[in-house]
């Protein structure tokens, strides 16, 4: 018993070690890529199936979410003090600093991070990778570099869509079911610059883990199409983790710094 | 004869499973080895062992009188420009056409412009037959059709051995002749070439020897005539493709 548990941490500290490298020879690969002038076409069209592919799904997800809270938060005001001049204040606050980004990769964590599982491990299991790497070409130059970078802009720039669909969703679902005023709801006045900041930190941190987590995920994908549903399953399962995982070492890291004024 | 690719005593296990247990075979300079033998006992791993695709767990490798089990990855790129690969199921780049198939493997090794390596893989192509393809997917192409474009991209660099994994396994029998009939050309022009079959009529009809592989290690090499010969039961038995007899086929 105790040597089967010790067996599968030596498993687990090596698949860290080994997810580690991965990261470590994806930000080498950007490099070499820089150096080696490579073609971005790769990375534009990396950038249309992270991005514009997922467009419609986080408009719609978030959407509802910004619903579905707002609609929440007014009831449970309506049945304390009634008093909704600080929903949308606070609300915008929250969305900036947290939900917006993190919901956000959350959803690309499910819908990106089991695409790029599920491509890359089936180019292990038919040997493709093995062709890369007979052609000369490092696979992770290849097959992480270009979703790497992809995923750090698009990540981002659906981060925003996203908040921004979440805050009019809320200001709309506040209006229509509470009639709030939406003069009261669209208030930045709590919004800060350090909670835009930690809105691009996060975005940023879940853009280069989403598709590093996956593409390893690919890499270990072993035998046939079993092995690649496992892949893809483990993709989906530790980039939100991840997610989840970064969302609260940054939050602990801006609380450390700002202190009682974050 | 020296040996020009050799595997001494290698040893390959995959977590409990020990595939390869001391596997000893030494290829000469231009000949068309065979290695045959059941599903699962090795024949793969043993090239890809090679090529440093995979790692032995112990034992040596040699290629042209250097040890090559040991080189870390960026000296394995020397080796692959050498050694070439067809693997069995084409690995062709679905979101390329041939030409830029072959010509990626140009631009890496040869370093070329991406016009200059089109121009290049087109004359490659030519040589299988596949020109007129050069525009094409690989998934517009049949297997055939995919297979000898493969071939094309590993012959590009101008490698001195070829490495086959099963290379008419799943074609129909004219095309698997033809492929057939491409190995024996390439060993005309000095290529040394080792092909890991199932398929009878290419292992009897091709090959210089044939080395069999059984629980992990070569259980004879001998020339085709030879091994028809040869009176060992596990040997007659696989030749034969009889069901009954000595071999212990795992899962079966």
């Amino acid at each position: 018993m105790i040597a089967r548990l010790g067996s599968a941490m030596i498993d687990y500290a090596k698949a860290a070690r080994d997810l580690w490298l991965v990261y470590v020879s994806t930000i080498a690969g950007i490099v070499r890529a820089r150096r080696s002038r490579s073609p971005r076409g790769e990375v534009a069209r990396q950038m249309f199936s992270i991005g514009n592919r997922s467009l419609v799904f986080i408009i719609v997800t978030l959407g509802f979410i910004g619903m579905v809270m707002t609609y929440e938060a007014c009831l449970q005001l309506s049945h304390v003090t009634g008093d909704f001049s600080q929903l949308g204040m606070q609300f915008i606050r929250l969305i900036v600093s947290d939900f917006g980004p993190t919901l956000c990769a959350m959803m690309l964590a499910t819908r990106v991070g089991a695409g790029i599982a599920a491509e890359i491990g089936s180019m292990k299991v038919t040997e493709q990778v093995d062709a890369l790497r007979m052609s000369g070409v490092l696979p992770i130059d290849y097959l992480i570099v270009p979703r790497f970078i992809a995923s750090l802009v698009m990540t981002l720039a659906l981060s925003v869509v996203g908040a921004t669909v979440m805050y009019l969703a809320g200001g709309l679902t506040a209006k229509f079911s509470f009639g709030v005023n939406p003069n009261l709801f669209f208030d930045l006045e709590l919004l800060r610059l350090r909670h835009v900041g930690m809105f691009v930190v996060k975005a940023l941190a879940y853009g280069a883990t989403i598709p590093v987590v996956a593409g390893f995920c690919g890499l270990r994908a072993r035998g046939s199409s079993e092995g690649v549903g496992w892949a893809t399953t483990a993709a989906v399962i530790g980039s939100s983790f991840a997610v989840i995982v970064l969302d609260f070492v940054i939050s602990a890291a801006a609380l450390f710094i700002f202190g009682g004024d974050l | 004869m020296t040996a020009y690719v050799e595997w001494k005593s290698v040893y390959k296990a995959f977590g409990d499973n020990p595939v390869l247990r001391g596997m000893d075979l030494a290829v000469t300079k231009g000949e068309v080895l065979y290695i045959i033998g059941t599903s699962g006992v090795g024949k793969s791993v043993a090239i890809k062992l090679l090529l440093g695709l995979l790692r032995a767990d112990a034992g040596e490798i040699w290629f042209d009188g250097a040890r090559v089990d040991q080189l870390p990855e960026r000296e394995l790129a020397k080796l692959r420009r050498r050694v070439g690969m067809v693997f069995q199921s084409s690995t062709l780049f679905d979101s390329m056409t041939l030409a830029e198939n072959v010509a990626l493997l140009l631009r890496k090794h040869h370093a070329l412009s991406q016009a200059k390596a089109i121009t290049e893989a087109r004359t490659r192509l030519e040589q299988v037959y596949m020109a007129d393809y050069a525009d094409r997917y690989p998934a517009e192409l049949s297997d055939g059709m995919r297979k000898r474009a493969a071939i094309a991209r590993t012959l590009a660099l101008g490698p001195d051995v070829v490495l086959f994994d099963e290379p008419t396994t799943g074609l129909d029998p004219v095309s698997a002749r033809r492929i057939d009939q491409l190995v024996r050309e390439l060993a005309k022009t000095g290529i040394t070439a080792i092909v890991v079959s199932h398929d009878p009529p290419s292992i009897f009809g091709v090959a210089d020897r044939i080395a069999l592989l059984y629980q992990g290690v070569v259980r004879a090499l001998a020339t085709p005539a030879e091994l028809e010969a040869s009176t060992d039961p596990v040997v007659q038995q696989f030749i034969r493709g009889r069901s009954a007899g000595p071999m212990e086929t795992p899962g079966f």
